[in-house]
């Protein structure tokens, strides 16, 4: 806001506090005035506040390439100075925080412009239109948070976003917290808010450690001086440590292993919040953390190959459990896991650059994704309502129980809706081949550049590629199976046949994701490098790689061979209405098990929720209550005492220590009376009282 | 004793004796007119100092008007100008006491004073007077208090003139 | 005059100027439309308030050293615009109601006001006890504005007998210091008592007389007596003004005066100011305890407050600590100008026409009926008792801190002693307000919501972020 700075330098770093003051500004607005205004009207201001902190990234980073990358850090007000904890409120632009800056608020104002048209319908189908407001003013908290979080330049700073992320996504996955996910009455989704809370919670936990172990080694929590010191500390325990309770952290918000289990139940938020916080940004917010610390884990190899693994094995673990949903969303969500699972795997081993670069791409397509699933949800609302109000007139308690038991979201009552909705379907097209990695999409770049990093280090990092490669090879089976179930055959249900197709405002921000997705790959062609060398200013050591043929054919071969595979079971022979899936015969138990998620919120019931419960119960009923209250307090304590408090009351506390706390009491009171009375309205007395003043402090002075 | 002395010592008198009368005579207006005989006396002390201006001012301020506000009030605000209640209250010895022992501070620190073994410093040759009015009008001396003293006094009179005016009733 | 001696005055003359036009201006308006006439004053205040803003930084001596502006005079007057402009908002619909809308009205409190700048801003004696009297007199005509009324009456004249009493004194102790020294600027008086020239008997004597007269201003034992019935007796809107603005301008005075004129002989002033300081604060919160009308209770509560404020006075005999014992002082008024703004637009939101509404039992209920306002009023006491998240407590742990620093740990003890028997009766308002049945009735004047609502919001934003204002206070030292 520092505008005189701007127009001497000719740069805009002093304009880097609007990126939070922009939203905040929206939401502001919209909360203050929101109430009288037309829903066009709050979804602009919301939009504009996001559009504006979108230009004035684009403005920064304009700044940062004329200054060749430099670091600029931008102080705003003091915060907490403590001893030794000296804290500002400091805006740092580098390179990578300014990449961060560009995703969110670029993904995020195309998704704001996208709710206008997805909530104006979604609220009218729950019968809230309240809520409108209310929704875009969360967006708004959210996009100033995310804010914070990239461009902060300490670790509390970013605790401070990290926090107020977590804060905006359990508010928005209990966005209808009075429905489930069908849209029926239940408090389902408020749940999965909680769980998604809980859950980061325990991530958040090990942050904290992390930092407070920071503070308490390095004295500070700012990132330069961290690193600083960090560089020659000489107890690598020390940094272990640190890394590993930041890597807890990171399996909470970027939802790896064993963390993850909140992000799949998350999609009951409405789609634009799954697309813009479950995909894009937040969930990349671990991703950004590892790398921010980069220079951390790079003097550990141990913990980075212990963030490999977690990254490969959720990879390939949530992208097994996302070849058995039939929930067009949960597919998304598992593929989001095993996708951050690339990211966070990248990371690990170092390739700093091919994870944001993968964090970038896949923020298209998972972003176009998403919003062409909420399409499609909305397509078959659409039908459905078309349906009922058909049927309602003669058939009332049908059309009811109907609406009861339909699922939007659920593959198997879809079928051939690229007749229906020609749009979404090849926008959905651009995003499916981008996620499964062809040529020339965006996944195909950036998810290759995991791999040739995995390949490469393989000898560090072992397993690591092998792990990764089957991810790849499930990825582009599972998009191929929801392809084909969704658009392609026959229709399954009746509300199939009359889904309808979405408007421009939600169509037109799909057609630039969508080119996005096709074209971010441009970002870090091989030959040109531009993200890295983009990067190279902030992240120490990267290198552009080579591009090598060899894994590049043989994830594509892979990828092809799995579609062709997905065509074999689900284009060829089109699903039918009631039919189980043709998996679930070759692969038996391994297919429930996928189906079922294996088992793991299951198992953490068994082994962490219902011991924990029984714990409680435990402690709660049978020590607290039972033994401590009714036995111990009881018969113990109460009864010894009561005979003591006997003795204690009438003689002693009645006697003497009420006596006195009456008297303290009592002596207060009067002289407030007396004070008071003193207070007796006449001139002369006040006057005397003066006089009294004037000769008592004279006499003082003088007699002294 | 000289002259000057005796002279002093005569005002003297005549200011603390009117001025015992003021506070000691139960008719208010007759102590409105003890108050003008040692207001006369004061002027009379300030003359004997050679600051004749002083003199003239504490006549015409206060014998002249304040003196005069003060005979008026009584008379228009009173039917009978014989005070009847008590001239003193409940808080006479307090009082007494109070202002006895502020006398003596008061005559502690004057004893003290080494202003009664010094000489006066000369004044200064030329009208003392034309010196006074110049020294009011000089930014460098006086201005700035004659010039807020004149805001204040208009102040002053808004807030008599509002506060004497009957309560308006619409 | 000089360009220096103008500049230094800027403000003063500017809103001098102002008012008196004001007066003039205010022939032509209609008597049904004196609305017009509080928005042209407060377009004054605000005008003035910007050009004081522009100042800062500065230090220009004016009139041979009478005046000086200087960092300590720019916050000062800023923060005694920010009275002015709150003592506008709260008046502008109440005394309509009342009845007594009248344009000098705000005519006095600009001029009120211009006292009080001065005050803030003199180097000499006489210019002090020229201000003073100048942001008195308006004051006394204030409280006795609503001239049916026979209590209003009765304040406005009490509070000009005492106040004349009490300015007797200051002028008498100008007497003795100018005895003493031979001069009533600041700079001369602290030289000679500096290289001994003068009587110190004499001039502690003199000082000791002066400190009366701002005592009495500020509300300080024993010369707090008129408070409760002045405060009681005035219009509300005037008391509001006079708690925040008078304290103001009296304390800012009390800090130049010895800070800049008797430096050398605070260490024998600074037990004395600390003893009054420690009965200020018990007789102000044991007397409020009793009181079941808000407005004697807040009168005792803003005695009790300057107790705390003069606690940093106490700090003053040690000269490392003075610059900190003005900036807390200073930091504290702020605080309570905040706080006590807000909390007397709630007690005029409540006030009736008839001068009902004044009782403490009468906020029963509001809790229920007007869960906003009685969430500012909670925020108020809290902040009046010292309980975070409020100003209060900032200010609180700023003086208490110089205190401590400055040896005076019984003094210190005092403090938080009767902070506790304090939060017996704000508390008390904030039980009555949410356990108690009843049926306040409230008026809902948009000037008066705006008040209480942005002092509350500043109290407890500005609490969370003190350092930043703290820093200024901290720079707005004497030079």
């Amino acid at each position: 806001m520092n505008l005189s700075e701007t127009v001497n330098t000719g740069y805009f770093f002093g304009l880097v506090p609007l990126l939070v003051f922009f939203p905040i500004a929206g939401m502001l607005f919209n909360m203050i005035f929101g109430g009288k205004m037309s829903e066009k009207a709050i979804g602009t201001v919301a939009s504009a506040a996001s559009g504006l902190t979108f230009v004035v990234a684009v403005l920064l980073a304009y700044s940062l390439s004329a200054t060749h990358g430099e670091l600029h850090q931008v102080f705003l007000a003091e915060w907490i100075h403590i001893g030794e904890l000296q804290l500002d409120w400091t805006f740092r632009v580098d390179t990578l925080s300014v990449v961060m800056m560009l995703v969110v608020s670029g993904v995020g104002t195309l998704i704001h412009i996208y709710a206008i048209g997805y909530m104006h319908e979604d609220v009218r189908f729950k019968d809230d239109v309240r809520r409108f407001r209310r929704f875009f003013v969360f967006l708004n908290l959210f996009i100033a948070m995310m804010m914070i979080l990239v461009s902060g330049d300490s670790y509390l700073m970013l605790f401070v976003g990290w926090e107020g992320v977590g804060l905006c996504s359990f508010l928005l996955i209990g966005f209808w917290y009075d429905f489930n996910i069908l849209g029926q009455k239940s408090t389902e989704n408020a749940e999965a808010g909680k769980k998604a809370f809980i859950a980061n919670r325990v991530g958040d936990f090990g942050f904290l450690l992390a930092m407070f172990t920071t503070f308490w080694h390095f004295g500070s929590l700012q990132f330069d001086a961290v690193f600083e010191s960090a560089s020659h500390h000489p107890d690598p325990v020390v940094i272990s440590a640190i890394t590993l309770f930041m890597l807890i952290g990171v399996t909470g918000k970027s939802a790896q292993v064993p963390l993850y289990v909140w992000l799949p139940d998350a999609m009951a938020g409405p789609t634009p919040v799954s697309a813009l916080i479950h995909a894009a940004t937040m969930v990349t917010a671990g991703v950004y953390l590892v790398v921010r610390s980069a220079p951390l884990y790079n003097l550990v190899h141990s913990t980075s190959y212990i963030v490999a693994m977690i990254g490969a094995v959720t990879a390939l673990f949530a992208a097994t459990i996302a070849v058995g949903q039939y929930d067009i969303k949960k597919v998304l969500a598992y593929s989001t896991i095993s996708q951050l699972g690339f990211m966070v795997a990248a990371v690990g081993m170092g390739a700093y650059v091919a994870g944001i670069f993968h964090l970038a791409t896949h923020a298209f397509f998972k972003a176009l994704l998403f919003l062409s699933a909420g399409s499609i949800i909305l397509g078959m609302e659409r039908g459905h309502h078309h349906l009922a109000h058909g049927h309602g007139d003669h058939d009332d308690a049908d059309a009811h129980h109907d609406e009861e038991v339909f699922d939007p979201g659920d593959m198997r009552n879809m079928g051939n809706l690229r007749k229906q909705m020609p749009v979404t379907f090849w926008l959905y097209m651009a995003g499916t081949l981008a996620l499964a990695g062809i040529f020339p999409f965006a996944g195909f770049w950036s998810k290759d550049e995991i791999l040739l990093d995995a390949k490469l280090h393989a000898e560090h990092y072992p397993g690591v590629y092998w792990l990764l490669a089957a991810a790849a090879f499930l990825t582009a089976f599972y998009m191929g199976r929801q392809i084909w179930m969704v658009f392609f055959g026959k229709e399954r249900t009746e509300v199939a046949k009359h889904a309808q197709e979405s408007p421009p405002v939600m169509t037109v921000p799909l057609m630039v994701l969508a080119f996005l997705a096709v074209f971010g790959g441009a970002l870090n062609l091989p030959g040109s490098h531009a993200l890295t060398h983009w990067l190279e200013h902030t992240i120490e050591g990267v290198h552009a790689g080579e591009f090598d043929f060899m894994v590049a054919g043989v994830s594509t071969v892979l990828a092809l061979i799995a579609i062709g595979i997905s065509w074999l079971l689900y284009g060829k022979n089109p699903l039918k209405a009631g039919q189980i899936d043709p998996l679930k015969k070759p692969l038996g138990f391994v297919f429930t098990g996928m189906e079922n998620k294996w088992f793991v919120d299951e198992g953490y019931g068994a082994v962490i929720i219902r011991p924990f419960e029984k714990l409680a119960k435990f402690l709660s009923i049978d020590l607290d209550w039972n033994f401590w209250h009714d036995w111990f307090h009881n018969e113990v304590v109460y009864a010894g005492f009561q005979g003591l408090a006997k003795f204690l009351a009438d003689p002693v506390d009645m006697g003497i220590i009420n006596a006195i706390a009456d008297w303290l009491a009592e002596i207060t009171k009067r002289s407030s009376e007396k004070l008071s009375s003193l207070q007796n309205g006449f001139v002369r007395s006040y006057a005397l009282s003066v006089l009294v003043g004037v000769v008592m402090i004279l006499g003082y002075l003088l007699l002294k | 004793m000289t002259t000057m002395q005796v002279l002093f010592l005569f005002f003297a008198a005549i200011i603390l004796g009117s001025a015992i009368k003021v506070v000691t005579t139960k008719k208010m207006i007759h102590a409105a007119f003890w108050l003008v005989v040692a207001l006369f006396g004061i002027a009379a002390l300030y003359a004997m100092l050679n600051a004749g201006f002083l003199a003239m001012v504490q006549i015409v301020v206060y014998v002249g008007a304040i003196a005069i506000l003060f005979i008026f009030a009584v008379m228009l605000t009173r039917k009978e100008l014989l005070d009847k209640g008590a001239a003193l209250n409940n808080n006479k010895t307090i009082a007494a006491l109070i202002s006895l022992v502020f006398f003596g501070g008061l005559l502690l620190l004057l004893t003290n004073w080494s202003g009664f073994t010094k000489m006066a410093p000369d004044l200064p040759e030329g009208d003392m007077v034309a010196k006074l009015g110049e020294a009011l009008v000089t930014p460098n001396a006086y201005l700035l208090p004659f010039e807020v003293a004149s805001v204040l006094l208009l102040a002053a009179l808004i807030g008599a003139v509002y506060v004497a005016n009957e309560a308006r009733s619409e | 005059m000089n360009q220096a001696d103008f500049y230094s005055l800027l403000p003063i003359i500017v809103l001098t100027t102002w008012s008196a036009l004001l007066l003039i201006v205010d022939l032509f308006i209609d008597d049904k439309k004196k609305g017009i006439t509080a928005v042209l004053a407060a377009a004054g205040l605000a005008l003035t308030m910007g050009l004081t803003l522009s100042q800062t930084g500065q230090t220009v001596i004016g009139f041979n050293g009478m005046v000086i502006l200087d960092g300590f005079s720019t916050f000062v007057n800023t923060l005694l615009l920010f009275s002015g402009l709150m003592a506008i908002s709260v008046a502008y619909g109440y005394i309509k109601r009342r009845g007594i809308e009248r344009g000098e009205y705000y005519s006095l409190i600009l001029f009120s006001i211009v006292g009080m700048m001065l005050m803030a801003q003199a180097r000499d004696l006489i210019v002090v006890f020229i201000a003073l009297e100048m942001l008195s007199i308006p004051l006394y005509v204030l409280a006795a504005i609503d001239n049916s009324n026979a209590k209003s009456e009765e304040a406005g004249i009490k509070y000009f007998l005492l106040g004349a009493f009490s300015g007797g004194f200051v002028v008498y102790g100008v007497a003795l210091v100018f005895g003493a020294t031979g001069s009533t600027a600041f700079a001369e008086i602290a030289a000679s008592i500096a290289t001994g020239n003068a009587e110190t008997l004499l001039v502690l004597a003199g000082a000791a007389l002066i400190l009366v007269g701002f005592g009495f201003k500020v509300g300080a034992v024993p010369f707090q007596m008129w408070t409760p019935d002045v405060y009681e007796g005035a219009p509300t809107s005037v008391t509001a003004f006079m708690a925040a603005g008078a304290k103001i301008a009296g304390f800012s005075a009390l800090m130049r005066v010895f800070a800049t004129a008797f430096p050398d002989i605070a260490v024998d002033i600074a037990p004395v100011l600390a003893v009054i300081a420690a009965l200020t604060m018990i007789v102000g919160n044991v007397a409020a305890i009793a009181q079941k009308n808000i407005k004697r209770m807040l009168a005792y509560s803003s005695i009790a407050h300057a107790g705390y404020i003069l606690m940093a006075f106490a700090a003053f005999a040690n000269p490392a600590l003075r610059d900190d014992a003005i900036s807390a002082g200073i930091f504290y008024l702020v605080a309570y100008a905040i706080t006590s703004f807000g909390t007397w637009a709630i007690v005029i939101s409540l006030e009736k026409e008839d001068g009902k509404g004044l009782a403490i039992e009468d906020y029963a209920g509001l809790g229920r009926t007007k869960p906003l306002m009685a969430a500012a009023m909670t925020i108020f006491m809290l902040s009046l008792t010292g309980i975070p998240p409020t100003l209060g407590l900032i200010g609180k742990l700023y003086l208490f801190r110089v205190v401590v620093e400055a040896q005076f740990m019984w003094l210190a003890l005092i403090g938080i002693l009767t902070s506790l028997i304090s939060a017996y009766y704000y508390l008390r308002v904030i039980v009555i307000m949410y356990m108690k049945e009843g049926e306040p009735e409230t008026v809902s004047e948009s000037w008066l919501t705006f008040t209480w609502g942005a002092m509350a919001v500043l109290t407890v934003v500005l609490s969370l972020i003190p350092a930043s204002l703290f820093a200024w206070a901290s720079g707005a030292l004497m030079k």
